[in-house]
């Protein structure tokens, strides 16, 4: 006998995705997934963020398969933070954060960042209830990465370009990554930061801060 | 990368419907991947054959159906397929604005069960 199913493969992970997302909105908080391949510089950013003083009450959840290193890294700087490990699995998935949404106070919170295991395949294709998705690339990795993994770059609001300061001592063409991320995504802003000078990071932190902002304004209009 | 999750997740719905369906066997599945996924039949087809063992779906067949990425240019208003897993612009008119229209999916469609 034929059953016929049409479900969505994925259909458990975006029911707790909303689910996420209905505790975000309660509490009015914008959050972004966070995500790149290894060593490109998240949590570099992070701290760099939390670091230039955006006045805005910012927490963190950490993925990452094992130990709990960007967590301490992110605790110094004051924010609440929430180290997951995933034991293997390459990305974050809805209900890991729906599991520790409940160690964060939320209620104090206007920006939750959600830092994704280090990797430029799988995180893209996993909602966990966030508002955007940004991506990190470091120029180092080189200029081919946007058509090798183009789901991660159609899939987020921003780039940063992060080591922009090695761009004199690489082959790297810039314009290329620049040119095919656009191709593919459009509505793609790009940064060119280094955390190492800070170059650039104030155009991301006010990027961040104007997009927080206008979701509060979007939840007391709601009120 | 992850398609041993996604076996995973389709032999959870399967056997949940085939006990739904009043059935005791699922003979065989359906899906339907987009080549824009993510996700390589190969890998599925491999993890899905080894976690089966035990499960209603024991013997259960899997059929994918893969689905081109195709698009719809906002400049020209053609319809096209590509051949690669994104589209980077409209190859009549080259224009780069442009909706991805099918590619991305990741669904069960249907089962027999007995």
């Amino acid at each position: 006998m034929k059953v016929k199913v049409v479900t969505k493969i994925l259909e458990a992970n975006e029911r707790i995705a909303r689910e996420n997302r209905r505790l975000f909105d309660n509490a009015a908080l914008y959050v972004i997934n966070l995500m790149s391949g290894p060593g490109a510089g998240k949590t570099s950013i992070l701290e760099k963020t939390l670091a230039l003083g955006t006045g805005l009450r910012i927490g963190v959840i950490e993925g990452d398969i094992a130990g709990s290193d960007d967590a301490e890294r992110i605790e110094k700087h004051g924010a609440p933070v929430v180290q997951i490990n995933t034991g293997g699995a390459c990305h974050l998935d809805a209900n890991m954060i729906y599991e520790v949404l409940q160690d964060l106070p939320l209620q104090d919170l206007d920006l939750l960042v959600i830092e994704n295991v280090g990797n430029l395949v799988c995180p893209a294709e996993f909602k966990v209830g966030e508002d955007i998705k940004v991506m990190v690339l470091s120029i180092a990795e080189g200029h081919d990465k946007p058509l090798k993994y183009p789901l991660m770059f159609q899939e987020s609001a921003a780039l940063l370009l992060n080591k922009i300061d090695l761009a004199p001592y690489l082959d790297v063409d810039i314009n290329k990554i620049k040119k095919d991320a656009l191709s593919l995504n459009p509505d793609l802003k790009i940064f060119e930061v280094s955390c190492r000078t800070g170059e650039g990071l104030s155009a991301w932190t006010d990027w961040l801060k104007k997009k927080a902002l206008k979701n509060q304004k979007t939840a007391d209009d709601k009120d | 990368m992850h398609e041993l999750s996604i076996a995973q997740n389709v032999l959870e719905i399967i056997s949940e419907q085939c006990i739904k369906s009043g059935h005791t066997k699922i003979d065989s599945v359906n899906l339907r991947i987009g080549r824009a996924s993510g996700i390589m039949p190969d890998a599925l087809f491999f993890a899905f054959n080894a976690i089966k063992t035990d499960s209603l779906a024991a013997e259960a067949l899997l059929n994918i159906e893969e689905v081109p990425v195709t698009g719809l240019c906002n400049d020209c208003s053609h319809s096209f397929i590509v051949q690669e897993e994104y589209i980077l612009n409209c190859p009549v008119c080259k224009g780069s604005s442009f909706q991805i229209t099918s590619g991305r999916e990741l669904d069960i469609i249907d089962m027999e069960v007995s």
